[in-house]
């Protein structure tokens, strides 16, 4: 073996970001341009994001949930307190993190050639684990 | 001759770990970035087959 490496995901691909919302069963929204997000009273709020989950998908009283790209080109989650409070907290922002690095971690070993070998969910103290195993052609 | 594999691992709290196997030499390295994507690497560490370059281990292999 040669190198070990721990990094920390950062969600910059609208592709991936919509493919693990999706796995996780919503419908997200896309406005390229960006487009404000909606209260639980249908007032407009006043922050904007590019890739939105409608209230409607969520709980009776929540808001709109998005995901706004920053200066740097990473989508950061906008998400009420109440909606963290229903569950929509750190640790689904987590799981969704956990799901969008799979899928493009699964398209760049494609793109670059790398032969697919397995997949194994693990169950660890810290919850489920994903490990992908590739072979260099 | 070991196959070179890349196992990836990754958690719930959106940390994964890259682990190469079976590489020698700075190849290695371009594999790496591959799969970094724009993430942020918190720890990189080498192993000891980093340091055993690829011809070296190819004579080594062949004398064996």
């Amino acid at each position: 073996m040669s190198k070990y490496e721990e990094l920390t995901t950062k969600i910059t691909e609208e592709r991936f970001l919509i493919e693990a919302l999706q796995e996780l069963g919503y419908q997200p929204e896309v406005c390229p341009e960006g487009r404000p997000l909606i209260g639980y009273r249908g007032d407009q709020r006043h922050e904007h994001a590019q890739v939105i989950i409608p209230r409607r998908q969520l709980d009776c009283a929540s808001n709109d949930l998005g995901f706004a790209r920053d200066s740097t080109g990473v989508f950061r989650a906008l998400i009420s307190e109440y909606d963290r409070g229903i569950g929509f907290d750190d640790g689904w922002l987590g799981r969704l993190a956990q799901i969008y690095k799979e899928r493009q971690t699964m398209a760049v070993a494609k793109a670059k050639g790398y032969v697919f070998k397995g997949k194994e969910v693990i169950d660890t103290p810290q919850g489920k684990k994903i490990q992908l195993r590739f072979a260099v052609r | 001759m070991k196959e070179k594999t890349v196992i990836i691992e990754i958690d719930e709290q959106g940390n994964s770990t890259i682990d190469l196997d079976g590489f020698h030499g700075k190849g290695c390295a371009d594999v790496a970035k591959d799969f970094h994507g724009r993430d942020v690497v918190k720890t990189s560490r080498t192993k000891p087959d980093f340091y055993m370059p690829e011809t070296a281990g190819k004579r080594q292999r062949q004398q064996s």
